[in-house]
């Protein structure tokens, strides 16, 4: 059974004149002790996945899903008491800014502190329990590589820099030992150094202490060096999804080839200065979404069937929707369509 | 800190010292003889006015003049009033704590009432209470002070005969004037019917009060409640939830600190409000306290004091603002955010 397991979920936030959906049914699943990574633009709803998963939609946007469990459980049927269990203990988040998610008035060490689970302080009695969490907040700073604990931890949010406060953010999310760690964006103002040691950190967890990892980002090299499934997410719509090897070897969405031909470490034989391949157009605005298959405007092999919702269909643990997929010749698929 | 309390010493400082000067050089810009607007004593006699401009320094320099003024405002010597010939520290130190009161009570309960009822509101906003916490508070608000105290005095003292309708404590009980506060001055008094004059300078106490409290409270409920609203909205309260606190955890550790922060600097504002709003309601109710005392001698035309009971409020309102705004400034970490590198 999956850990978390995502089938069909749509999203409609509310525009302010209409409702909109801004996840159009997302599939996802992250299975025990792998690392799953998520793969998107900017404004292709990862982060509104995050906020499903968690919880932190505003209540008046429509959820609907076929599931959204953690550990069988429905998530959805859920009371707000029995999610914010699971929340303690068994899933983490890591946001995307870091200096938005602390609170701007309390220290860091406040802040750790206040995150480490009781059950943790086990030795000792009760007046020795600020001492052992002062040791426990030391270790995790170490852990994600603040070397110089004493001066970060005294300071207030908006006195650190963006890359530590990510880093403390990381520490935060490991403090309870979770089984899952939702990283959104995580590495995304690090430099690269910094970045290794984090996914190394990350990779290590999750080889040592089987961590499931949803690593949502838009750092293709990084995802093909730690990642074991990758989903692949345009406009709100899943468009493939697999083994990160797979979809790397052989993709069959035109919108993941587009994806990966425009990173430039994917390219063995790349000419110096020759231009990158990349798609016609933009990604579409919540406001413009176009019908069916939301790629169909930009999509070089779009045809008049792409107008309508392509199912998802599955080939050896690889699942993609798309009418004209690229291990198919058009033709042949054109015929089996009429 | 150190740097930032010698900032705000200077601050008050200067600010106070420009006061000062604005009100010696009005005793040379009201209409009238210069030596009586600074003396307060009409000379009777070539002698005497020769005598007094000796004795206040008007026959020297104008630096000279100044100084001398300054060193008689440290000091206490601050004049006589022109009408009563009473010295005016006396009269002041008479009718300014009476003010005081006035307004330490209007505020203290203006922010036990305003702030839990913004603060209930802004949690369970566009409910019930809700709604109404923000009528009450519009209606409120719009009420001009005087007016509601004359509805006050009309409803509670002429139509019900519940409460009184002026002064501070009735003239049968005799309170010797101790701090200038009624109610302690009635506590540590030496009187058998303490417990009476203690109920009766209450009831004295309720209309003025209310009158002034009644607009403070109104600014409170709304800031407080907006201010909750925005901060329960912030992205470190999503990730509070996102750890898995509890509600009271995420409320009591994280959404109430933020929001008050913002609240504290607006005591400071409020108090020039209730300062103003507590002269206007002393005269409706014959309160004997400073605005009253400030009117009468407007009417008497009674410039020394005129000016001293100005320069008294405003160094008041001046002092109390810059210490609130300091104790803000203190306690808020991100107040002076400006941009850091690495640790």
């Amino acid at each position: 059974m999956p850990l978390l397991d995502i089938k069909n979920l749509t999203v409609e936030i509310d525009t302010g004149s209409e409702f909109v959906k801004a996840l159009d049914k997302v599939s996802l699943t992250v299975e025990s002790g792998e690392i799953r990574a998520l793969v998107g633009e900017s404004g292709s709803g990862k982060s509104l996945i995050v906020s499903a998963i968690i919880g932190a939609v505003p209540d008046h946007w429509i959820i609907t899903a076929d599931r959204l469990t953690w550990k069988g459980h429905n998530l959805l049927a859920m009371s707000n008491e029995q999610r914010r269990i699971i929340m303690r203990r068994e899933i983490a988040v890591v946001f995307q800014d870091p200096t938005s998610a602390l609170d701007p008035s309390a220290t860091l060490r406040a802040q750790l502190e206040e995150s480490i689970p009781e059950e943790f302080l086990d030795k000792g009695m009760f007046w020795q329990r600020n001492k052992q969490r002062r040791e426990i907040a030391i270790g995790l700073m170490h852990k994600v590589g603040i070397k110089n604990h004493e001066a970060c931890m005294q300071r207030y949010p908006h006195e650190i820099a963006t890359d530590i406060a990510q880093k403390f953010m990381i520490a935060m999310a490991l403090v309870s030992e979770p089984e899952l760690l939702i990283a959104d964006d995580s590495t995304r103002s690090m430099e690269s150094t910094t970045k290794n040691q984090i996914l190394r950190l990350l990779s290590g967890l999750n080889e040592t202490k089987k961590l499931s990892i949803l690593f949502v980002s838009h750092d293709l090299l990084a995802i093909s060096s730690m990642a074991h499934t990758m989903t692949v997410l345009y406009c709100g719509q899943t468009v493939e999804s697999g083994k990160v090897q797979d979809l790397h070897n052989r993709p069959l969405h035109p919108y993941t080839k587009a994806l990966l031909d425009s990173a430039p470490s994917f390219q063995i034989n790349l000419p110096p200065k020759s231009h990158l391949v990349s798609l016609q157009g933009t990604i579409p605005t919540l406001k413009h979404l176009p019908i069916g298959c939301r790629l169909g405007p930009r999509c070089p092999n779009a045809r008049k069937e792409c107008v309508k919702v392509p199912e998802q269909r599955m080939v050896n643990q690889h699942s993609y929707s798309c009418h004209f997929p690229l291990h198919l010749p058009i033709d042949e698929q054109l015929e089996k369509n009429q | 800190m150190n740097n930032l309390l010698l900032r705000y010493i200077n601050l008050m400082v200067v600010t106070i010292t420009i006061l000062i000067i604005i009100s010696f050089s009005l005793g040379y810009l009201f209409p009238g003889d210069t030596l009586t607007n600074i003396s307060g004593i009409v000379p009777q006699s070539e002698e005497q006015r020769i005598a007094l401009e000796a004795a206040f320094k008007l026959d020297r320099s104008i630096f000279v003049q100044f100084w001398y003024y300054l060193d008689n405002l440290v000091s206490g010597d601050w004049g006589v009033s022109f009408s009563s010939q009473v010295s005016l520290i006396d009269e002041i130190s008479i009718a300014f704590p009476a003010t005081l009161e006035l307004i330490t009570y209007a505020l203290l309960i203006s922010i036990f009432i305003g702030i839990p009822i913004g603060f209930i509101g802004g949690i369970w906003h566009h409910k019930p209470f809700d709604f109404g916490a923000v009528t009450f508070s519009v209606v409120s608000y719009s009420f001009p002070v005087f007016w509601l105290a004359l509805i006050f005095i009309t409803i509670f003292c002429l139509q019900l005969g519940y409460l009184p309708l002026s002064g501070r404590v009735n003239f049968l009980y005799d309170i010797p004037h101790n701090s200038g506060f009624i109610l302690w001055d009635i506590l540590v008094a030496d009187s058998p019917n303490k417990k009476d004059a203690f109920a009766d300078a209450l009831r004295h106490l309720i209309l003025p009060t209310a009158s002034i409290a009644l607009v403070t409270t109104a600014i409170f409920i709304r800031f407080t409640r907006r201010s909750i609203m925005d901060e329960m909205q912030k992205g470190y309260i999503d990730a509070a939830k996102s750890r898995g606190f509890t509600t009271k955890q995420i409320f009591f550790k994280h959404g109430l600190r933020n929001s008050l922060l913002p609240i504290i600097p607006l005591m400071a504002l409020q108090i020039s409000t209730l300062m103003t709003n507590a002269m206007v309601v002393e005269t409706i109710f014959s309160w004997p306290g400073i605005g009253n005392w400030l009117i009468q001698a407007i009417y008497q035309r009674d410039y020394p004091a005129i000016r001293i009971g100005m320069l008294v409020v405003s160094i008041f309102v001046v002092t109390f603002t810059i210490s609130i705004e300091f104790i803000s400034r203190a306690f808020d970490p991100a107040r002076d955010k400006f941009e850091r590198g690495t640790v």
